[in-house]
């Protein structure tokens, strides 16, 4: 009778473990290349042995629920510093090592120990995730290499403390949440109800999205609800929104629970409810875990400026289609290129072999141009171009909202 | 708390859609646990290589002449697909992560599994075209109305889901009580040693049994990606998980435990999301299997069972 109470209890245990995170494992490597757009013209090559090679990370969701995201991520930066060692012009090769870090913090501070003890690892760029992020910051920090965060928009992961050994190129969720409450007020959305999850990344969207509505007077929050991630099924979810009368449900978290959410909004009848969100939602795994007839209509922030409609996007868009990835664009993968081009700003403007400790200032006080416009960090490391627009799902992709039918 | 009522009726057939999916995988589980006193710990993830079955033989046919079947018989092709596949895979749970660990600890079959498990769901993830990412789930039942209330509406999906899960579950039942081979796995399950000693067939009645769990677990797998219209390689560990303290709240011999815990788990899950503290669903469901391994262990139609000493 012990002996099976024991087991049981042992069996729960184990298997809660097994739920809280198993599974991916952290080491990958990438050799994905394809044709760059950007192109460097300092050639700092005195005094540089021949065949000399320096390190650059790069951490990213590679596997789990947000490998779309992390590979599109990697394939764009590979690029960047493929186009860079094919021209020959920094006088070295710059060597891309991806890690995985799977959306788990574990994994991202395996990546970062991994690549922090190389030697010839000069810096990293890394993460989608804020959680990831939060975990390697202090392993970057005690290695002394400078870590540009490319996806991750948690408030406080560039602060006054961090500076100057993490930079960001990407938004803060403020940064984020700011222009998408302006834009669904300005659609004429009043009545908001909340869903966001557990995550780091889910508690500050809730934070700050419900700061942000304050500043309307008319605009309401009717309900606020949080989920583990992971969470599969809405239903009763979806029965609090319907009941509380809500025009509009802001989530908070990333794409497989938002498509599931919305999917589920759609079955139970609530057609003339739109979901929207910032820019974790907008992938094409929301639209899997959705379906393409309940993904339409979505809205969501999109960090950066519509590649569409600028010369160097067009360019970039083309470039990848020629390499042929499997995984499409995503909201943050110009972000990465962009990470890649701030990185290679830093790099020219050192003279001779770059080392870490060079990096540190190199990357503060750069300046890039790259697919988002001029990328500068201000006092904290914090990216001074926090642009962005508004996307909708239409027939199944994310489409800028003043060109699609919608803004009809 | 918060907790609305009115909301709460409008979720009853979400609770026994939900409890559908727990009861499937726990049956597997009880199945197992039932002719081996071993926890299979990879169930989940056989249900979802089920589904992944599916998915995989859909796509395929799709590419074929084929796709133009009709869609009923369609889906009945993909479940006998996905059926076949995962009795293969119990079979061969059973060969290679617990026959060889017979005379060992049952703790070791029960990390073999964990870890067979982990290569099911790494494998999908790796082999799968974007096998992690969600996978969008054939819509094979019409996506229609069936019956209206002001309270809920009913879709052929839920029809399906509960049909279907009624009539395995039916079937189940009247295999055990009414077939040889089924009273050979109650005879295993009762007392392995009479049973032998009564001219049956252990090892026999083992595979079948693990035949007989993989069909029933690819089928709650199907169920699943039927249910929500979307697969995700990960989520064995949810169903696995749940299915398997629904089992064990039930009693894990009992098929009709696996029922009643499978229901309960979800109502728990669902009274909970219905309240201001959504967030705790999850976790108040598992207190309550903390509680009844504390409070009662043999579970709710367990029996109690004596150890000699």
């Amino acid at each position: 009778m012990k002996k099976r109470l024991l087991l049981l209890a042992m069996c729960l245990v184990l298997s809660m473990g097994l739920m809280a995170g198993c599974g991916d494992d952290s080491s990958s490597s990438s050799s994905t290349s394809g044709d760059s757009t950007v192109s460097s013209s300092t050639d700092s090559s005195s005094d540089i042995p021949e065949g000399t090679v320096v390190k650059v990370g790069f951490i990213a969701p590679i596997t789990g629920s947000n490998a779309a995201e992390g590979t599109a991520a990697a394939n764009a930066f590979q690029m960047v510093f493929d186009e860079l060692n094919a021209a020959g012009t920094l006088g070295y090769e710059v060597e891309v090592v991806v890690m995985d870090d799977a959306s788990t913090a574990e994994s991202a501070a395996s990546a970062a120990q991994y690549l922090t003890a190389d030697s010839d690892v000069i810096a990293i760029s890394g993460h989608w995730n804020s959680g990831c992020a939060e975990a390697t910051i202090p392993i970057c920090i005690k290695a002394e290499i400078p870590l540009m965060i490319w996806g991750a928009i948690g408030d406080t992961l560039t602060s006054e403390a961090n500076y100057p050994y993490v930079t960001r190129v990407a938004p803060t969720s403020a940064q984020e949440n700011e222009p998408t409450v302006a834009n669904v007020y300005e659609l004429g959305y009043r009545n908001f109800y909340i869903v966001s999850d557990t995550t780091s990344y889910g508690t500050q969207n809730t934070a700050t999205f419900t700061a942000e509505v304050a500043n309307y007077s008319d605009a309401t929050i009717l309900g606020t609800d949080e989920v583990v991630i992971g969470t599969i099924d809405f239903s009763a979810i979806v029965a609090k929104i319907a009941a509380s009368g809500a025009d509009a449900v802001y989530f908070g978290g990333v794409s497989t629970e938002a498509g599931l959410l919305k999917k589920q909004m759609v079955a139970a009848g609530l057609d003339d409810v739109v979901l929207f969100g910032i820019s974790g939602i907008a992938s094409s795994d929301f639209v899997t875990a959705a379906g393409v007839d309940a993904a339409e209509g979505t809205i969501s922030n999109m960090p950066g400026v519509d590649p569409t409609t600028t010369t160097l996007g067009q360019e970039f868009i083309a470039a990848y289609a020629a390499a042929g990835f499997s995984e499409p664009i995503g909201a943050f993968t110009p972000y990465a290129y962009d990470s890649a081009v701030m990185l290679i700003a830093a790099l020219e403007s050192i003279d001779g072999v770059p080392t870490a400790e060079l990096m540190i200032d190199a990357i503060a006080n750069a300046e890039g141009e790259g697919l988002l416009g001029t990328t500068t960090f201000d006092e904290i490391g914090q990216t001074t171009n926090p642009a962005s627009y508004m996307v909708v799902c239409e027939n199944g992709e994310w489409v800028a909202y003043s060109e699609s039918s919608y803004a009809n | 708390m918060g907790f609305d009522m009115s909301i709460f009726l409008t979720q009853i057939p979400n609770v026994i859609l939900l409890g559908c999916t727990y009861t499937l995988i726990a049956i597997g589980f009880s199945l197992f646990f039932g002719v081996l006193d071993v926890v299979v710990f990879c169930s989940g993830d056989i249900a979802v290589f089920g589904a992944f079955g599916v998915l995989g033989s859909y796509a395929i046919i799709s590419t074929t002449g084929l796709a133009d079947l009709p869609t009923g018989i369609m889906l009945v092709a993909l479940m006998i697909i996905a059926a076949v596949l995962c009795a293969f895979l119990g079979v061969l749970t059973y060969y290679v992560s617990i026959k060889p660990f017979e005379k060992s600890s049952t703790l070791m079959p029960l990390l073999s599994t964990i870890a067979l498990g982990i290569v099911l769901r790494e494998g999908i993830g790796i082999f799968y075209p974007t096998g992690r990412n969600p996978q969008s789930f054939p819509e094979l039942i019409p996506s229609g109305t069936f019956f209206s209330t002001d309270l809920f509406n009913l879709t052929y999906k839920n029809l399906f889901v509960f049909v279907v899960t009624v009539v395995m579950v039916l079937l189940l039942l009247l295999f055990l009580n009414k077939t040889r081979m089924g009273s050979s796995m109650r005879a295993v399950s009762q007392n392995k040693e009479l049973a032998m000693m009564s001219g049956v067939n252990i090892r026999r009645t083992i595979v079948f049994t693990f035949i007989l769990g993989g069909i029933l677990l690819s089928i709650a797998g199907t169920l699943i990606g039927v249910h929500y219209g979307t697969m995700r390689v990960d989520w064995g560990s949810t169903f696995g998980i749940k299915g398997y303290s629904a089992a064990v709240v039930g009693g894990l011999r009992s098929t009709n435990g696996a029922i009643i815990g499978g229901m309960l788990f979800a109502l728990i899950e669902v009274i909970v999301t219905c309240t201001n503290y959504a967030v705790f669903a999850t976790p108040a469901a598992f207190v309550v299997v903390i509680l009844f391994i504390l409070l009662k262990p043999e579970g709710i139609i367990g029996e109690k069972s004596i150890e000699k000493v």
